[in-house]
Formats: structure tokens, sequence, C-alpha cells
């Protein structure tokens, strides 16, 4: 090692040595100095920098900002009803959770004409969380904040425009298809509060936000940056719509999860963003602190494109890896924010995960699924999702799986029927699955944990 | 200096080659995969050229009965990927946990999304054909590849405009850092087709007979295997080179417009270089972002004008394999092999052994990377 790296690293080990999270694996393969890291009993580690939520936003069909939101979760509300964004008569089904309102009259009609649905509503649910985070992001160093979302869907309600009229010989704008790259969002979200650090869009369909919000974890703990917005948005398209009914997937009435009559899932759209912050900086300009990000797990099923692994053993390697991740045990999880997509593999699958993940332990929590309530907002909901389980650790209340009727012997466990309820949660998991078996599982814990 | 991963393995299917060290080779002889667009492709547009994979096929990587079931950016990523396992000398059977992948793209899907929603809007959402939608996901590829090379780890695909490759690469870097995986599969993926060529001629990004500034598309599959120390003195394999350096900056901006913003631009660079613990003087080889829109390369000539007293030697993978979302994973591919190889782009008999990769996009999006020799990294 060359003597600059030496005595670079001698410096770093006389630093003020931080205390490193308990059962965190860290990389002892590091051989040289990186600002990112320490020294501890001879051995490199990563220094402490643990993550806290310090801001919500949401927009969804039952609810345009968190309370309203999280005040429909709790009664059960369902935000399922027919399709108006779109002709659907021509399919085989009529329903979806579109949201009625966007909270944007904060952006000029100009800048709306420039945007699509998605982008107004990411940038809606972003306004919200910056706003109750205390943030003045003005007064921040910019390039120390940065956006990681989970992008789908984007502009493809206009782009699908553009593309029938262009199919069908009529004038086409070509200003429709400006939006339709799913990292737009992300970069409006970047330019609409003058960020200037680390920008990333994670595609990986129905878990594209759940691996966002564990990149943005990474990328404060790893030093990349302070603060990151992240979560996502994701509306309803002709393109998701039509697929999902063309693989016999959408239950034509609101959908059922985990019961034993589930047709399938009912397609949702919604914009779920939640500041991540480094917490010793969060504590220090004392920002609200809703709960603490302690990690996640990705991984591969390496199994099918569109069948999830039967026996559930891919979704607990994912549980098993988030926790480790996390330095927990099974019986630490309080709560499943389950991905519970009402269709028939899925629920059950997903049940033999939690079973084989968690042990006796998932026989003894509430596991609930919010998408009876708001549909599956593919990209979006792992975000969406996310923001629900955070307030569920403020709260110590449980949101209910609604629809909920008849028990199936293939899903047996506490799915919170119908109805909210009073829960001490102390650690929660939220997991997501996707098209390609992508995997991912995040957990967040009690701020004061 | 940083440490960010040894690269033991390439892979490339490119319009410059369908082998990394083909692509490598005709890259630095000078080669440009650049044609004129044919008849058909050209329908309607006022681009001019494109680069195309030529004659891709497919096998023998890959039976004919298989490939069937992959689209054109899932057979370049898969046969890109195995390309890079096989170099390594990996066995991913003996810990598939520990390998994952990450591959920027901007067009994966592209394919199987408009056949699909050709056929709902012409025909009818009931004639839509159900095996074309998974595959209109933009993981597409990179799932693919975990299936086919049972990856067990963690698997992302990133589109953050044209250098989502080297986010891609960032993403690795801290998914092995933070322990989550040993090694991982990092690269991009893009495919041609012809509605989004329409959808960018529109909009004017590309470059034509009406357009004297703006990008040529290309497309191509990269891959490089990205490894922790340990586990490559565990192997006892040959590093080819080690990333040792990486920055991102932004710079708000419309999303699908570029923004030469040389403040964001000197903040990559440099930040790579400090990263990499190195000064300009010691940089071999530019890779540079250039990539045919006018008022981004100036920024960038200026930029490394400033940077550097002396303007090392440059070498444009644009302008050999056009510009996409994946080109930052043939820069990555052509920068590993210029340091670990003697048919890279410097004097007969020397190899560079510091390569800068710079990578800017639309949006706002800059990155840079250095790569150096496993010589000069030690």
């Amino acid at each position: 090692m060359p003597e600059g790296r030496k005595a670079i690293n001698a410096k770093q080990q006389t630093e003020d040595l931080p205390v490193c999270r308990p059962g965190l694996r860290f990389p002892f393969h590091l051989p040289f100095y990186d600002s990112r890291f320490t020294w501890q009993n001879g051995r490199q580690m990563i220094k402490q920098r643990r993550v806290v939520v310090t801001g919500l936003g949401a927009v969804t069909s039952i609810g345009s900002n968190v309370p309203e939101f999280w005040a429909g979760l709790l009664a059960g509300r369902c935000g399922i009803g027919p399709v108006s964004l779109f002709d659907a008569s021509p399919y085989r089904t009529q329903t979806a959770a579109e949201v009625r309102d966007i909270p944007d009259a904060f952006l000029t009609p100009a800048q709306k004409r420039r945007m699509s649905r998605a982008d107004r509503m990411g940038l809606a649910a972003a306004a919200e969380a910056v706003e109750q985070s205390g943030l003045d992001l003005s007064r921040e160093n910019p390039s120390r904040i940065g956006v990681v979302l989970g992008g789908g869907t984007s502009g493809l309600l206009d782009s699908e425009d553009f593309f029938f009229r262009y199919l069908h010989g009529q004038a086409a704008r070509p200003s429709r298809v400006l939006n339709h790259m799913p990292d737009a969002i992300t970069d409006r979200v970047a330019q609409h509060f003058g960020v200037e650090g680390i920008k990333s869009t994670i595609t990986t369909a129905c878990s594209s936000s759940a691996n966002a919000m564990g990149y943005a974890h990474d990328a404060i703990a790893a030093g990349w940056a302070d603060v990151v917005l992240t979560g996502g948005s994701d509306v309803l398209a002709r393109l998701t719509y039509g697929g999902f009914n063309s693989l016999r997937s959408v239950d034509p009435g609101p959908c059922r999860p985990f019961d034993r009559e589930r047709k399938g899932l009912s397609i949702g759209e919604a914009a779920g963003i939640l500041v991540f912050e480094e917490r010793e900086r969060a504590r220090r300009r004392g920002a609200p602190i809703f709960a603490e990000f302690l990690g996640y797990g990705v991984t591969s099923d390496a199994f099918h494109m569109t069948a999830p692994d039967p026996s559930g053993s891919a979704g607990g390697r994912t549980i098993q890896a988030a926790l480790a991740c996390s330095g927990l045990d099974a019986a630490d999880v309080d709560y499943v924010n389950a991905h519970g997509t009402a269709t028939p593999q899925n629920d059950s699958a997903e049940t033999a995960a939690i079973k084989t993940a968690l042990g006796s332990r998932a026989r003894e929590i509430p596991v609930s699924s919010i998408k009876s309530m708001i549909g599956h907002c593919l990209c979006a909901s792992g975000a969406i999702e996310g923001v629900a389980t955070v307030l569920t650790l403020r709260d110590q209340l449980v949101p209910p799986t609604i629809h909920y009727e008849n028990a199936d012997p293939a899903c047996d466990l506490d799915y919170v029927p119908n109805a909210s309820r009073e829960a001490e949660i102390d650690v929660a998991i939220s997991n997501s699955f996707a098209f390609g078996g992508n995997s991912s599982v995040v957990v967040f814990a009690n701020a004061n944990r | 200096m940083a440490f960010h991963g040894f690269v033991t393995g390439t892979g490339a299917v490119s319009p410059l080659g369908r082998t990394a060290p083909e692509f490598a080779r005709r890259l630095f002889a000078g080669e440009t995969a650049i044609r004129p667009l044919t008849r058909e492709e050209r329908d309607g547009l006022q681009a001019t050229h494109v680069a195309r994979c030529d004659g891709f096929t497919p096998q023998p990587e890959i039976p004919p009965m298989k490939a069937r079931r992959f689209d054109r950016g899932s057979q370049f990523a898969i046969i890109a990927c195995a390309q890079a396992i096989a170099e390594a000398g990996y066995d991913v059977e003996q810990a598939p946990q520990q390998i994952g992948i990450a591959l920027g793209t901007g067009s994966a899907g592209a394919g199987a999304l408009t056949e699909f929603l050709r056929v709902l809007l012409v025909e009818s959402p009931e004639a839509a054909p159900p095996f074309h939608f998974p595959n209109t996901v933009a993981n597409a590829p990179a799932s693919q590849v975990s299936i086919e090379l049972k990856l067990l780890g963690p698997n992302v695909t990133i589109t953050q405009k044209d250098p989502s490759a080297l986010n891609a690469l960032l993403y690795s870097s801290i998914a092995l850092s933070s322990g989550r995986a040993r090694a991982m599969l990092a690269g991009g993926v893009d495919e041609w087709n012809p509605y989004y060529a329409l959808g960018f001629d529109r909009v004017g990004a590309l470059r034509g007979q009406n357009r004297a500034t703006g990008i040529v598309q290309g497309e191509g599959g990269f891959a490089v295997l990205l490894e922790t120390r340990e586990n490559v003195e565990r192997r006892g394999a040959r590093p080819l080179a080690v990333v040792s350096g990486l920055a991102m900056a932004g710079a708000p901006s419309e999303p699908y417009r570029f923004n030469p913003d040389r403040r964001a631009i000197e903040r990559a660079v440099r930040g790579a270089l400090e990263d990499a613990a190195l000064s300009p003087g010691q940089i071999d080889l530019v890779l540079p972002s250039r990539n045919g829109v006018a008022e981004m390369d100036c920024a960038e000539e200026d930029v490394l004008a400033d940077v550097f007293a002396g303007p090392p030697r440059s070498v444009s993978v644009k302008d050999a394999i056009g510009e996409m979302a994946a080109s930052g994973g043939g820069q990555i591919v052509a920068a590993c092999r210029a340091v670990a190889f003697r048919d890279g782009p410097l004097a007969s008999g020397s190899r560079p052994r510091r390569v800068l990769i710079d990578s800017f996009g639309a949006g706002g999006n800059f990155l840079a990377a250095v790569v150096e020799s496993a010589e000069a990294a030690a």
C-alpha cells in the first residue's frame, strides 16, 4: 500500500469511532481509505449512518394527502371504481383505483402542460413530504440531496395517445411522448426542488419503489447523500390495464386479497414519497422523525418471468435477507404489510414465504394488504405501502384487508379482516414482489426503538 | 483511493462485434459501426444514421426454440453476461445468492411494448398477445439473465437517461460494499426500436438531414463482472481492472433537455478523480461522453481542457456504437479491456494504466468513473 494511503488510514483510525449497528454484514474486505468507511478493532467498517424518515407524501384513490389517505385506510375505504381515464368498455374488466384529485395547484398551467399525470402526482406527494420534513431545500447543500424513485408507466398514457393517432394516420403531437421514460419524474422532482445529488430511477416492475427506498437507504448509509427523496409515482395506462387483463389476472370487482374466492388484482395508481435523512443530521435540526428505515432485502427468484415460486422459498429468502441486513430475527417482526395482490398464485406463495421466513412468529402477528383499498399501484406500490407502514408504526394502528370473507386453507395467517386494529408494533416489514422475480422487502422500525 | 470492485470479466454484444475482445479491438482500431438507415428503418424519420447489431442471432448461445421467448434486449443481455461470467471463470452455482445483476437501460422492453400496444390500439384489447406483456417491463433483460444464469442475488434495472449503465455500476459498487453481494454483473442493454426512433426523432433528439446536432442511436448489451477483493482472492482470479473512482452530479433540468452545465460536468469529473485519489496527470486515456449533441460536447471539451493541462488521449465510444442508455456499459467494457490487454489505443506495446469515463445525459444527469489496471491500483 502506498505510504500516502497508509497515512490516511492511520488518520482515519484515530477519528471518533462510531458504534456500528449490531448484526449488519459489514464489508471487511475493503482495504483502502474511503471517506465512507472507518476502522474498528482493526477492521474497516461502514460508519454508522442510520437512516430515518422525516417526511411523507401520498396521492391515492382514497385520499390526496397523507391524513386523508391514512384516515381512508383505517376506515377501510375502498377506492376501486369505474375507469374514467380511458374507455375501458373493450376490456374484460372496467374497474380500477383511480386518483380523482391531484393537489398540484402550486404548479403553473404551463408547467402542468409539460408534465405527465405521473409527474404531477409525484410532485404533489414530494411537495407534501418536503413540507412535512421541515427542510428548506433552498438553504441546503444541493449536492448532498438526492432523488431515487421507482418508475414504470410514467408518461405512457400520453404516449399511447400519440401512438394511437400515429397508427391511425392522424396528426400526433410529439410533445405527447416527451415524458415517456420512467426517469422523467425523478428529473422533475430534482428540478422542482433544485437538488443536485445522487439521482436514480429503479425499474423493477412492481418492486421498483421498494427497491428505490432500499437504494436510497444504502446511498445515505454509504455516505453518497445526506437526504434522499424516495418512493415512486405510477399511473393507470392502457398497456398495464390491457396486459393484466390479457393474463386474466384482474378481478372484475374490487380485489379480495387472501380470500378463498379471490380472482385477481385491481389495478391502481398512486404516488408515495418519503424523505430519508441521515439520523444524526435529522436529530440536530429537530426534524420530525416518523420511523427508522433499518434495511432491505433485494433478490432474484430466478424462477419465472410472471409466476411466483409457489413454495415460498424465494420470497422467504428475501424476507430473511431484509432481516439480516437490519440485524433482526424473525421474532422481532411485529407486522407484515403484504404484497397481497389477490391473485391466486401470489397470495398463497406469499403466505408460504412469510411462514418460511418467520416460522412460528408468522401466526402471531398481523399481516394485511392495503391493495384491497387502493389497488395494485404497480411501480408505486412499494412506496405507498411504505408510507402506510410508517404510519402504522407511528400510530400503532394496523390497516385492514377489506373484502375478506372466506378463509382459504392456503392462506392461513391473520390478515386483519375488514377492520383496522390497535397493536404494539416496533418493527414492520413491507413485501414487494414483481415480474421477473424481482423481490424486495423493506424494514421499518419505531424511531425510538 | 476508493475501491468499487475488481472487474474480472467482460461481455459485449455490440454493433462493433459480438464479443468484448472484438468490440474493443475494432473500437481502438478506429472503426465505427454507424451506418445510414435502411429505407425500411428510415420510414418517416429525418434521422439518417444508426448503429445496430446487424446480423445478430442469439445462436449458438441460446437455442432457437428458447430464443423465441426472449426479446432482442434480453438476448443481448443474456449473451453479454454469460461472456463476462465465462471470462471471469466464475462458478455461479457455488454461491448463487452472492451474485446479482444491475443493468442500465432506456429502451428494454420496447419491442414487446410497442407490439402489444399496436395490437391493443389497432385491433382490440382482447387481441393483444399475452406472451408479450411480461417482456414489456424494462427489467425483463436483467430478470431473464437471472433466470438463465440462476443468479439469486440483487437484481435491479436502472433507467436514468444516457448514463444509466454507469448508474448501474454505482449501484453495483454499493451492493458490494454493503455486503449484499460478492459479485455483481453491471452494465447496460438497449434495443433499437422503430417507434422509439420515431418518438426521439419527432422531439428533436436525433441528428439527421434537418438537424446537425443530436445523437445517433445505437443498441447492444454490455456487462462486466464486478467482484469484491475478498472474493477475487478466494477464487484466485486474475482481475482485469479496478473501478477506483465514481462520481455523480445533477443539474436541475427538464427531463428531456440537455443541460450543458459546466459546473455539474466538472463536479462529476473532478469527483471521480478525487474518489480515485488521482491527479488529472495520472489519467492516460479518456472515454468522453461525446455523443453529437453540440452544446453538451462543447461543454465537456471545455471542462476537460480546464481539468487536464495537457489533454490525454481520447477515444469516443459513442462515435463508434451510437448513443443509448447502455453506451456507458460499452465505455466500461472498453476501459477494462484497454487497461488489461495490449490491443488498446495507445502506442504499440503500451497500455493505458488509468482511464476516465464520462457519461452525461439529458435531464441533468452526469456521471464519471475511473478504471485502473490491477497493477496500477495495487
